[in-house]
């Protein structure tokens, strides 16, 4: 199923519904790699809530995306990775190294306001 | 008890092919268990009397008198002897009468009748009863010795049973120590919003590790957690794989949103970790808990000052 993406002020939202297919993913990946040029973001969260599981792929795309974006100028957040499947990535060896993640969708932003507060010193308004 | 209804039969491993093994290996044979029904009838006879002097002289002696004060509980132990000896020499030797073996062992661990005392006594009780023997037998003085033998392998069946029962008891007691030592509750703690933390008591296993991050990740979503500090001063010892579990704790943290410190790593157990190579590099590490929730505040933007001004070191 695709998976939404919402603008929020500076930032995009994706807020995935449902479980994903490797075919998702990559579609998501294109996606805000695309869209967050168009729209001039600041900021991308990804909210995984959802998800009950994380594979290593997901882990992988996820990854990629956080690289992806930031070299197109921006941040990106994972939010809402569930206890049990944090637990679950651990035991498989999977990280999310260098990427930034928040306990939810309200923290997410929080994370990045902060960010951007730090570098430009402006506070987004309704971010 | 709550372990009452469960056979103890069952916990020690008697099984029905277990006890056949062992009457068969004690080689109770058909002309033992004749011995034992033709000593049937002065048993009925002498029962009384025998139980009577095995008490003379349990209670001629401190240390096994000490378990006897209360007269009923002394009267109650008779009669039941006084079953047993007659029951002995039946020559029925069923599943009923090893559960009831085994029960009687598990009353005397429960008392910590030390098995000196019961072996001890248990050696009196056979030199009255092979007395006894001798008496019935006055007539007939070569079925003496070949009666006192069937009856010794039933009495060392028995006392197998009842040693059974004391290391089963022994066993049990160590394995709830045990669980008990691992379910050691550890409480996940909130310091101030945002920071939490988790002071860690007792060794930690696979099976307490997984509890203790499962524990601390509900209570990062609970209490919307950003940092959280995760005390070891308690934990005896740190080897490579407590060390995994700690660092995958921290990175489960991560995942959630939240940044795990590690505190209280001693002496011993950073030289520990150094030399078995393992790398904390990806942990971060303070000191001591206070340094940690110090740092822990700095990251959520806190300071904590004196109503003075002054900083709080001073």
């Amino acid at each position: 199923m695709r998976v939404p993406i919402l603008k929020q002020g500076p930032y995009l939202i994706a807020s995935v519904q449902s479980a994903l297919t490797d075919q998702d993913l990559v579609q998501l990946r294109d996606e805000l790699a695309d869209r967050v040029g168009k729209s001039r973001a600041r900021g991308v969260i990804v909210d995984v809530t959802v998800l009950d599981v994380m594979d290593s792929f997901a882990t992988r795309t996820l990854r990629t995306i956080a690289h992806v974006i930031r070299l197109r100028g921006a941040e990106t957040v994972i939010v809402g990775i569930q206890p049990g499947v944090a637990f679950a990535m651990v035991q498989l060896g999977l990280s999310l190294e260098g990427v930034e993640t928040a306990l939810d969708l309200e923290e997410g932003i929080a994370v990045l306001n902060e960010r951007l507060r730090a570098t430009s010193g402006a506070v987004p308004d309704g971010g | 008890m709550a372990d009452v209804a469960r056979p103890l039969s069952k916990e020690a491993g008697i099984t029905e092919e277990e006890f056949a093994r062992r009457k068969d290996y004690l080689e109770i044979g058909p002309d033992d268990i004749d011995r034992l029904k033709r000593m049937n009838e002065f048993a009925q006879e002498y029962a009384v009397p025998v139980i009577d002097e095995f008490y003379r002289h349990i209670m001629s002696h401190d240390e096994s008198a000490a378990f006897f004060r209360d007269p009923r509980v002394l009267e109650r132990v008779k009669r039941l002897q006084v079953e047993y000896f007659k029951r002995l020499t039946t020559g029925e030797f069923d599943a009923a009468y090893a559960e009831n073996r085994l029960r009687i062992g598990a009353v005397h661990e429960a008392v910590d009748l030390p098995t000196k005392l019961y072996l001890g006594s248990y050696a009196f009780y056979l030199r009255t009863v092979a007395a006894k023997i001798r008496e019935a037998y006055r007539e007939t003085p070569e079925r003496v010795l070949d009666s006192f033998l069937s009856l010794l392998k039933v009495v060392f069946l028995d006392i197998g049973l009842a040693m059974d029962t004391y290391l089963v008891r022994r066993e049990r007691t160590i394995r709830h120590q045990e669980e008990a030592l691992r379910e050691l509750f550890t409480p996940v703690l909130q310091v101030r919003p945002g920071l939490l933390i988790m002071p860690i008591i007792g060794p930690i296993d696979s099976q307490r590790a997984r509890r203790l991050t499962e524990q601390l990740l509900a209570g990062i979503r609970q209490n919307r957690a950003r940092v959280v500090v995760i005390d070891i001063t308690g934990v005896p010892s740190v080897d490579s794989r407590v060390a995994n579990h700690l660092v995958q704790t921290v990175q489960a943290c991560r995942l959630m949103g939240a940044r795990a410190m590690l505190t209280g790593l001693t002496a011993e157990v950073a030289q520990t970790l150094v030399n078995i190579g393992v790398n904390l590099a990806n942990v971060n590490t303070v000191g001591d808990l206070q340094g940690g929730i110090e740092e822990a505040e700095r990251l959520l933007g806190y300071r904590v000052t004196r109503e003075d001004g002054t900083p709080p070191r001073g």
